[in-house]
């Protein structure tokens, strides 16, 4: 099934890419590893990006990195890899570690650090972009040999410590990564990692398995920056999360426990688990009867997940294109957000064809006990932070489905928003807030006006000008704290105020939010003086939602210009800015963002 | 198996399938740099399941060559 490297290369000689984004990547290092190029640029294809990368010279990753001009990297540069194998940064730390004493061991481990933190700080004063560093590989036959490993400071403790002070530099530096080569050469296996052939032939290291594991992993970096992390694990029942089918074999038969082969099922639900708690929702989709599967949940002692861990379900005997797609409608998430699980060859085919944005994943039975890996492979769900947000997100979801579930019962919406208790704050980008500032530019995609994508480094960019704020919404009800679900970027120029990003979690859309928000955003321009409010939109084919909001909300539609924008808008700021709505239990800003305008 | 590496060797290089031969080498495809070198040792070794020695691999920089030595290994 998978193409080879002459398969790959053909592929990217031929394919048409006309329609992707392009992207940018410069890769400096000490190492020949050419091949990566024909694996990453595949990878990125299949992301929707036209990946261009540029080659640094050959061992010249200081001089690029803090010479004044780099000759690769540039303003427009998105994504910059570092390989820098240890034997160029320390042939102590690498080849004569026996001939080191502890206290030079130590000063070499502390050079080497220095030398990194000048590389990154040199790229970051060069250019906005990702930074992926590529960890140093620990040994394989570690130069203390057995007892290397009783000790904190053999050879590989002295690697790891130096993987540790490279890492806390790293966040130190905003949008700056630290890529564990060590877990790609564990995945691979040493034997197989590495090709000592072209090594002392031509300074290239590794094996083409090693090159495909590599690019797999920093490919799950771009992914996340891109914004095409998935959100919505979509589950089948019957030899996905359990062995054997319920309603044929019933309750008691099924392969679900400790021991084999139930013991494959319940692992798979675990690592299901895991997914859940860093924020992925769950739903399911299986051809059952409803009763059948809530006894299951219900009565079943073995099961790690519960009901109460999805947000939606379609247990039915519908098909499930349309299931899948009546899932996204009323989780308010793009199909392409989401991945579907299932053991029948048929339905995944079928959902392939009719449905080809949705990720599948087929687990044929004889794979069950390879199902968690097969899922947590491709990093399909990897972010770039973990937010307290993301712990909270299946939670969040269902007590959004309680407040529709009221919603849908009150007769009076207005009495329904105010008997919710919102609360919103407005505050400034801060340290605590800019992870999740910044992954709401490279998550939301539905109510978004404009669809930039910005890393944390950006984010704190803006909000280091003078001529630019980037404002957040934070809210919380009485069924609970959604977090933060709303950012806005303003910047100003020539006595105006333009709109750079405004959007919404889809979370806290449908009961005024945005309209509170909105109106302490342009609360905020008028405060620093600007006479009027210029809002764009930038199609997508997901945020037609959004095409409309700022006419609607008396903004003057102004013609799309010559910078990109389908649409723009204008607002006068003389008069008045329009008020937040009343049902809200309270709405807090900062000075100088100007208290709301009721009393 | 010689059409294979015709197509290998193309694909590699970056040129028309036509335009490759047994005559092709290093000498006369201009792309045949010692990058897409290493890059065509290991689409081979992949595509045939070999492993080639590093003497093999310095003597691969003909497409007759070629034919020789993985005809000779993926015969054995």
């Amino acid at each position: 099934m998978t193409l080879s490297f002459a398969d790959l290369s053909k592929w990217l000689r031929e394919a048409d890419r006309s329609g992707f984004r392009p992207f940018r990547l410069v890769v400096l290092r000490n190492i020949v590893v050419e091949p990566l190029e024909t694996y990453l640029r595949y990878g990125a294809a299949r992301l929707g990006l036209d990946l261009d990368v540029q080659w640094g010279d050959y061992d010249t990753i200081s001089s690029e990195a803090v010479g004044e001009v780099s000759k690769w990297i540039s303003l427009d540069t998105q994504a910059v890899m570092v390989f820098c194998h240890l034997e160029g940064a320390s042939w102590g730390l690498a080849r004569q570690f026996n001939s080191l004493d502890r206290t030079h061991q130590a000063a070499e481990r502390a050079r080497v650090v220095d030398w990194t933190e000048t590389v990154v700080r040199g790229i970051r004063s060069k250019t906005q972009a990702m930074i992926l560093w590529q960890g140093f590989l620990t040994p394989a036959y570690p130069a203390q040999g057995i007892f290397d490993s009783q000790t904190s400071h053999g050879q590989l403790g002295a690697i790891r410590q130096l993987n540790d002070a490279v890492r806390d530099a790293l966040r130190r530096t905003p949008g700056a990564y630290f890529v564990d080569l060590d877990l790609c050469r564990g995945r691979v296996g040493d034997r197989h990692f590495y090709d000592y052939r072209y090594w002392h032939m031509g300074r290239a290291p590794f094996s083409l398995e090693a090159y495909e594991e590599i690019a797999s992993e920093n490919l799950k970096f771009l992914r996340a920056v891109v914004g095409k992390a998935k959100k919505c694990l979509v589950l089948d029942c019957d030899n996905v999360l359990w062995g054997g089918v319920v309603g044929e074999d019933g309750l008691a038969n099924l392969k679900l426990g400790a021991s084999y082969p139930g013991s494959t099922y319940q692992e798979f639900q675990q690592v299901v688990l895991d997914l859940h708690q860093r924020g992925v929702i769950l739903a399911l989709c299986s051809k059952n009867n409803e009763a059948d599967v809530r006894e299951v949940f219900g009565r079943h002692p073995d099961m790690i997940l519960q009901e109460a861990h999805f947000a939606a379900q379609r247990v039915n005997w519908n098909n499930k294109v349309t299931n899948l797609r009546e899932l996204a409608a009323e989780l308010n998430i793009g199909l392409d957000s989401m991945v579907f699980v299932d053991d029948s060859e048929f339905e995944i085919n079928l959902v392939r064809s009719q449905l080809p944005e949705v990720e599948t994943i087929h687990i044929p039975a004889a794979m069950a006990s390879r199902a968690g890996h097969r899922l947590l492979s491709a990093g399909l769900f990897d972010t770039l932070t973990v937010s307290a947000e993301d712990a909270r997100r299946g939670q969040m979801y269902r007590e959004e489905a309680i407040r529709q579930h009221q919603r849908a019962a009150a007769t009076d919406l207005e009495g329904y928003y105010r008997s919710l208790d919102m609360r919103l704050e407005i505050g400034f980008v801060d340290d605590l807030s800019l992870p999740r500032v910044a992954q709401q530019t490279q998550k939301t995609n539905q109510f978004n006006l404009t669809t930039r994508r910005y890393t944390e480094a950006d984010i704190q960019a803006f909000a280091r000008r003078e001529d630019a704020a980037v404002i957040f919404a934070r809210l919380r009800d009485r069924f609970g704290d959604s977090g933060i679900v709303g950012t806005c970027i303003l910047i100003f120029a020539q006595g105006e105020a333009l709109i750079d990003t405004f959007l919404l979690s889809c979370r806290a859309l449908g009961r005024g939010v945005e309209d509170a928000f909105l109106s302490q955003s342009l609360r905020l321009a008028k405060a620093r003086g600007a006479s009027a409010v210029v809002g764009e939109y930038y199609a997508t084919g997901k945020n037609a939602q959004v095409s409309d909001f700022f006419a609607s909300r008396g903004f003057e539609e102004i013609g799309a210009g010559d910078g990109g924008a389908d649409r723009r808008f204008r607002l006068d700021l003389s008069r008045p800015v329009p008020p937040e709505p009343e049902y809200f239990g309270g709405i807090e800003a900062p000075i100088p963002l100007a208290a709301p305008n009721r009393a | 198996m010689e059409q294979k590496i015709l197509e290998i060797v193309s694909q590699i290089m970056g040129v028309p399938l036509q335009s490759v031969t047994l005559a092709s080498s290093a000498e006369n495809i201009p792309t045949w740099d010692s990058l897409k070198h290493m890059n065509l040792v290991l689409a081979l070794e992949q595509t045939f399941d070999i492993h080639l020695s590093e003497e093999q691999i310095v003597e691969l920089t003909r497409v007759d060559s070629i034919l020789t030595i993985v005809g000779k290994l993926v015969g054995s």
